[in-house]
């Protein structure tokens, strides 16, 4: 027994001694893999150059809403208790709104050197509830349609189009459905304006009892189309099976597509577009919970994430995703070319033509609901 | 006294199991009844079978699949591991089926995604080989995906039963029936199963608690529904941290191996009773 | 040699090749994405080999070291505790004449008996109470309740085995009860506890639903790190991962037969 207590004792000291040494910022966050990788890989070491004596942990909760649910359960389970085991969480829109409501995060953009430099809409309202004052956006993501110009060289650009084109092409375009992350939960709702005539009110209000009843057609519609599609596990997995040759389109998250692709993981051929009437995006959001035990360090980590220098060249250079900040901030860091590599697939035109926001929150929740008991069962 | 001494020493293992198996399975079953407002009501029940009805019959389906596969290729490989006269070939194999034996689900899980889809390794060697066309090469990550990676994983857990049972049986009888010309077939199905044949049933049903346990593995492999009940017990828990249906799912699968061993356990009664 | 003969042992060769494919060509596949630096349809092998994201699994801020140590110390934590808990237990129900001993013997099948997700989940939703959800403790105890079983199972079927008549001799020349226990029933049983102890640990190596609910995402073990991996595309990290988690498991298959003897085999759950 002696030699095995001696391991123990020396692995548990090994594990807590860098843990001693310095104060820990736990950054929890909701999303892909890819999120974990640029705050450990990209934010992390920036921030501890600054602050020496300083380590950042950051923890991945798992993708879509259900990692924001994470967050938000791990929280509220401490609602009473002095301070809380997150510094900064990095939430979905959904979520944010619903932390906000219930007191969970604390009022911190004024208070942040950064704050003034975001004036969009999605900072100040998180599907239907107003955030001011309690998000900064870390960055802005689209969802859009990926396709393999090797297997397809006229991919169908609307919505209808895509639903004809899927009966002659069985199997051919994939996506992931609602449960293994938001590209397919985003994919629906796109399908939910495209095929309804409440795409207005979805985004913005007011609530309508009878709006359920009202999709049915729309519902039936992606029952028979869902029977032509090949399911794929995750947004990830729409990629990967692209990757594979198994489909020849599938919804992604634009971050995602653009980590994989300087990666080199993904075929350098793939190209972007985006369906018409249009497809949605969210911002991912920095928060900060109420009783943070580092507040003052969380604020001081998301100043410097959102800061034009950081979100030029990790945002936009280094992963080709579109700034959290407004764009003319960050639009003086960059060259030419990297900003036009930035719209290289979807012009900005397009972009904002067609890039949508997530509907509200109840109808977002009850979306998903009709989609299990219509579409999936 | 002694007795006092002996529940003593059983005392702290059983104060483990039942905070940490029976209460929070006291915990499922009430929560599966209980409605927000603290009310004892079925709606989960209803709720969880209305939405999940085909994924129950999607998992039914899957592991009973399993169970055949895992069954055939047991008895086989357990009926020439002790009937085989080739020592070589009876050596090599006794070397090659235990390998998967201790692979971790999720291990198994990732093997299958990379072996099993379009562009796989099984594909590959299909098409090379010449007896599929490069054209028809599809992926088989959907229930037969499932069901070749649990026989896959579970197969040398049955077989290593099955084969220690067989082993055990007096090799006098086989000796006799073999001389008296039965042939080898004759021998595994007439004399070495039937006594075996509990054994089998313990590692099927091993099997069946692991196949409906195991969340990795689905989540894994399939995407949308039909999916195992398992992958929509946890979304219910973490989409919407909803755990009335989610326990209402769990009482399916306890229903689903009660009435496993309630079947095996009625074999097993008349086996005795008219032997 | 017959012609008959030969054709039966290239029969046989035959489908010991089939069997050796399907048992080796899935880790062989598995092998092969951990060293593919570039691989995408429609290519038949990858384009690129390499180590390059060996240096990213391993590299201080990956979280694969912290996911080791975190998988080991849990492990070995999940098998002292069962292990202590289950050799007085096993011992009782092997040696004592207990009230509802076949009672208590079923309770310590019930684990295993019943799909164990919804226990997993309702461990959870307690634990959160408790303070307990994502902490190194939480974990050990959910590593521990599959451990326990199987630790009880075994450790009573390997007193049952261990000669009485000895034992019985020490205590008549004096020799105290635990004294006894110590010096010739521990010895004795030990090759049966070791093998306890290799199936504990196995299992907490294997264990992922319940790291899933209860540790995720403060507490990460190798198989969550692989899972994470895998369902994020990153094929060649996951690989990479679960070679790490095939080196005990198959580490302990090649040498099990040497703990787990026949005779202990055959009085498991007597």
């Amino acid at each position: 027994m002696k030699p095995l207590t001696l391991t123990l004792g020396l692995l548990t000291a090994t594990l807590t001694a860098p843990a001693m040494a310095a104060t820990t910022l736990n950054v929890f966050t909701a999303g892909d893999d890819n999120m974990v990788e640029y705050i450990n890989e990209f934010l992390a070491p920036r921030f501890e150059a600054m602050y020496p004596d300083v380590s950042v942990r950051a923890l991945g909760t798992g993708p879509g809403d259900a990692g924001s649910q994470a967050i938000y359960e791990t929280l509220s389970a401490q609602r009473d208790q002095a301070t809380w085991s997150v510094d900064v969480a990095v939430v979905h829109q959904r979520m944010a709104g619903q932390m906000v409501e219930e007191g969970l995060l604390a009022d911190y953009v004024d208070a942040i050197a950064t704050g003034d430099l975001v004036s969009a809409q999605s900072a100040r309202n998180a599907l239907g509830v107003d955030v001011e004052g309690y998000v900064m956006p870390m960055f802005q993501s689209q969802i859009a349609i990926a396709y393999n110009p090797d297997l397809l060289e006229q991919p169908p650009e609307s919505y209808t189009a895509l639903a004809n084109w899927v009966e002659e092409h069985p199997g051919q375009f994939g996506y992931n459905g609602i449960t293994g992350g938001m590209a397919g939960v985003g994919f629906v709702f796109g399908w939910m304006y495209a095929f309804t005539d409440m795409a207005d009110t979805l985004q913005n209000g007011p609530w309508e009892e009878d709006a359920t009843a009202r999709w049915e057609p729309a519902l039936d519609q992606l029952r028979t189309f869902n029977q032509h599609v090949t399911m794929t596990p995750g947004n990830a997995g729409t990629l990967d099976a692209m990757n594979r040759g198994e489909i020849a389109m599938g919804p992604v998250w634009m971050d995602m597509y653009y980590t994989w692709k300087t990666d080199g993981r993904l075929n350098p051929n793939f190209r972007l577009l985006l369906l018409e009437p249009g497809m949605p995006g969210q911002p991912m959001y920095y928060t900060i919970p109420e009783r943070a035990a580092e507040p003052d360090l969380a604020a001081e980590f998301i100043a410097l994430a959102t800061s034009p220098e950081i979100q030029a060249e990790g945002i936009v250079g280094q992963f080709n995703w579109f700034p959290g900040i407004d764009a003319e901030h960050v639009r003086s860091e960059l060259s030419d070319a990297q900003w036009e590599q930035l719209y290289a697939d979807v012009s900005p035109e397009t972009l904002s033509e067609r890039g949508f926001s997530m509907p509200q929150a109840d109808y977002f929740r009850a979306i998903l609901e009709a989609y299990e008991s219509h579409v999936s069962r | 006294m002694q007795s006092a001494r002996g529940t003593l020493l059983v005392l702290p293992a059983l104060t483990a199991i039942a905070l940490l198996y029976a209460l929070p399975l006291a915990r499922s079953l009430i929560t599966a009844f209980r409605s927000n407002d603290g009310s004892w009501t079925t709606e989960h029940l209803a709720r969880a079978f209305s939405l999940y009805g085909r994924d129950v019959l999607f998992s039914i389906g899957v592991v009973s699949a399993s169970l055949v596969l895992i069954t055939v290729i047991s008895i086989s490989i357990a009926g020439y591991l002790v009937l085989g006269t080739t020592p070589w070939a009876v050596r090599l194999l006794r070397w090659l089926y235990r390998w998967p034996l201790f692979i971790p689900f999720v291990v198994s899980g990732q093997l299958a995604r990379s072996f099993l889809s379009t562009n796989g390794m099984m594909n590959g060697v299909l098409v090379e080989t010449g007896l599929l066309a490069a054209a028809n090469a599809q992926s088989f990550l959907d229930w037969r995906g499932l069901v070749l990676t649990f026989a896959w994983k579970q197969t040398p857990f049955v077989t290593l039963l099955l084969a220690g049972a067989m082993a055990a049986i007096d090799r006098s009888h086989i000796e006799a029936a073999r001389n008296m010309g039965a042939g080898r077939l004759r021998c595994l199905f007439n004399i070495l199963l039937p006594q075996a044949a509990p054994t089998l049933w313990v590692g099927l049903i091993l099997s069946l608690v692991a196949m409906l346990s195991v969340l990795s593995v689905p989540l894994m492999l399939i995407a949308g529904n039909p999916t195992m009940m398992t992958s929509m017990m946890a979304h219910r828990i973490t989409y919407y941290g909803d755990y009335g249906i989610a326990n209402a799912l769990g009482l399916f699968s306890y229903a689903l191996t009660a009435v496993t061993a309630w079947v095996y356990l009625r074999l097993t009664l008349r086996r005795e009773a008219n032997p | 040699m017959k012609a008959s003969t030969l054709l039966t042992q290239i029969g046989l060769g035959l489908m010991l090749g089939i069997v050796a494919f399907i048992v080796f060509g899935p880790l062989l596949n598995l092998a092969m994405w951990a060293f593919a630096e570039q691989w995408f349809y429609p290519n038949r092998f990858p384009t690129d080999w390499g180590f390059a994201f060996w240096e990213r699994v391993f590299r201080p801020r990956a979280g694969a070291w912290v996911s080791l140590f975190n998988t080991i110390i849990v492990a070995l934590l999940a098998v002292l505790l069962s292990m202590a808990l289950a050799i007085p237990a096993g011992y009782a129900l092997a040696r004592q004449a207990l009230p509802a001993r076949n009672v208590i013997m079923l309770l310590f099948l019930l684990p295993q008996a019943f799909p164990n997700l919804p226990i997993f989940v309702n461990i959870a939703a307690i634990f959160y109470q408790w303070g307990l959800n994502g902490t190194l403790l939480g974990v050990v105890l959910v590593h521990s309740l599959p451990g326990l079983v199987y630790a009880v199972w075994i450790a009573t079927a390997t007193f049952a085995t261990v000669d009485r008549s000895l034992e019985e001799a020490a205590r008549n020349l004096g020799a105290s009860p635990l004294r006894s226990f110590k010096d010739i029933t521990l010895p004795q049983a030990l090759p049966g506890l070791l093998a306890a102890s290799i199936f504990v640990f196995l299992d907490s190596i294997d264990e992922f639903t319940g790291t899933f609910f209860v540790g995720a995402p403060e507490i990460t073990t190798l198989p969550l790190l692989m899972f994470n991996a895998s369902m994020g595309g990153n094929y060649q990290v996951a690989a990479i991962t679960a070679l790490i988690l095939l080196i005990p498991s198959v580490g302990f298959m090649l040498i099990i037969e040497r703990f787990l003897k026949a005779d202990v085999l055959s009085r498991i759950g007597r």
